[in-house]
């Protein structure tokens, strides 16, 4: 799936991998492609400035760990991302069923 | 060069702060080598300027954001300050114009202040609303980043001018009014002036970040829909607005100074006063063309 069609839905996936759990960013890259059978295979650079902007927006949170002798900032949901992503959720359910009741 | 040479490059070149590079390179870097462990051959981060700009932008359109929330939150703490002090200055009644220093230092505080005010009100506003009702952009464009932090610095800028106006009008009148009034207006003054000076700073450090994005900067137009039908109109818009700020500071004045010959001369002011302000922001605001 092209990069352009995931614009405007990537914070919502990137909430929903975190609702499993903290994870970096390489783990949401792979989560994400996992999750969809290979369907979302974004640049995967565009995750960083995503959660930037969501942890600027107070909807995740991010810690430095050590692993292998290497810094990683792990991220987690916060309680306003829990409730964020219930919204997008809601959003999507609308406009995914307005788009079926047209097209089908 | 390294795919992260290239992207730190972009990052210095953005303006990006030294601790936010340092934290993305750090990320990317742990990408990269967890890309390595998994044998892949080539990079799937994507094209490491495309990053790096879509980072600077976004990262300067919610500095943008914040410093104009931060700078109405300052302005109206400024504005409290003010009235705080007007209500006292009130309530123990008004000194004569020619009791104090100067009649002519008397004018130019009171037009400093209610000008000053005036044009804080307004542009604090209007950057705030633009913040507002624009927060849900990932980024904005470069042309509209620029907007918001013009609208934000006039705001300081007549904030602080309100403040001058005041000081002026304590150093008048400091061998007329009590001393507590005079300590209370000139500290609430102060107090209000550090926010004013701290929010300038803030501001002029939210510039460093450089965004590129194409796109149109919008008005006040955009802002406020009502006024739509006046866009193409400036001079009507400055009439409608002149003639209702004037015709209503003549009949507040009016009601509380008893006196219709004050009134009229206080909302004349306001109407020149306005249409001064327009011609001479307006074009920076966003307010006419």
């Amino acid at each position: 799936m092209r990069a352009e069609a995931l614009k405007g839905h990537l914070d919502g996936l990137i909430l929903a991998t975190l609702k499993v759990g903290p994870a970096h960013g390489y783990a949401i890259a792979q989560a994400l492609r996992a999750r969809s059978d290979g369907a979302f295979d974004l640049p995967e650079g565009t995750l960083y400035p995503a959660l930037h902007r969501l942890e600027r927006a107070g909807v995740v949170s991010s810690e430095w760990s050590t692993e292998a002798g290497r810094r990683r900032r792990t991220y987690s949901l916060t309680r306003s991302g829990g409730r964020m992503l219930e919204e997008r959720r809601s959003e999507w359910r609308l406009l995914s069923n307005a788009i079926e009741s047209v097209l089908a | 060069m390294s795919w992260i040479g290239e992207f730190e490059d972009e990052l210095r070149r953005r303006g990006v702060r030294a601790g936010a590079r340092e934290r993305l390179i750090a990320e990317f870097s742990d990408h990269l080598a967890c890309e390595q462990e998994m044998r892949l051959e080539l990079t799937r981060l994507g094209a490491a300027r495309e990053i790096a700009g879509q980072y600077a932008e976004e990262l300067a359109s919610d500095e943008t954001r914040r410093s104009a929330l931060a700078t109405f939150a300052a302005l109206a703490l400024a504005a409290i300050a003010l009235i705080a002090g007007q209500a006292e200055l009130s309530r123990i009644g008004y000194p004569g114009y020619d009791r104090g220093a100067s009649p002519l230092l008397v004018l130019i505080a009171l037009a400093l202040t209610v000008v000053g005010a005036q044009v804080a009100l307004v542009c604090g506003t209007l950057a705030a609303w633009r913040a507002l009702r624009r927060r849900r952009e990932p980024s904005l464009p470069a042309a509209e980043i620029a907007l918001i932090h013009r609208r934000t610095r006039i705001g300081i800028a007549a904030g602080l001018m309100t403040g001058a106006g005041t000081l002026l009008y304590v150093f008048n009148f400091i061998d007329v009014l009590p001393a507590w009034w005079l300590a209370l207006s000139g500290s609430l003054t102060a107090l209000a002036s550090g926010g004013l000076v701290a929010a300038w700073r803030a501001d002029a450090r939210s510039t460093a970040t450089v965004s590129v994005a194409q796109g149109p900067a919008g008005d006040v137009f955009d802002d406020l829909p009502p006024l739509r039908g006046l866009r193409a109109h400036p001079l009507r818009l400055v009439m409608l607005v002149g003639l209702t700020v004037g015709v209503a500071v003549t009949a507040v004045v009016w009601h509380a100074e008893h006196s219709l010959i004050e009134g009229l001369e206080r909302g004349g002011f306001e109407v020149v006063a306005l249409t001064a302000c327009f011609a001479l922001f307006g074009r920076a605001i966003g307010a006419r063309r």
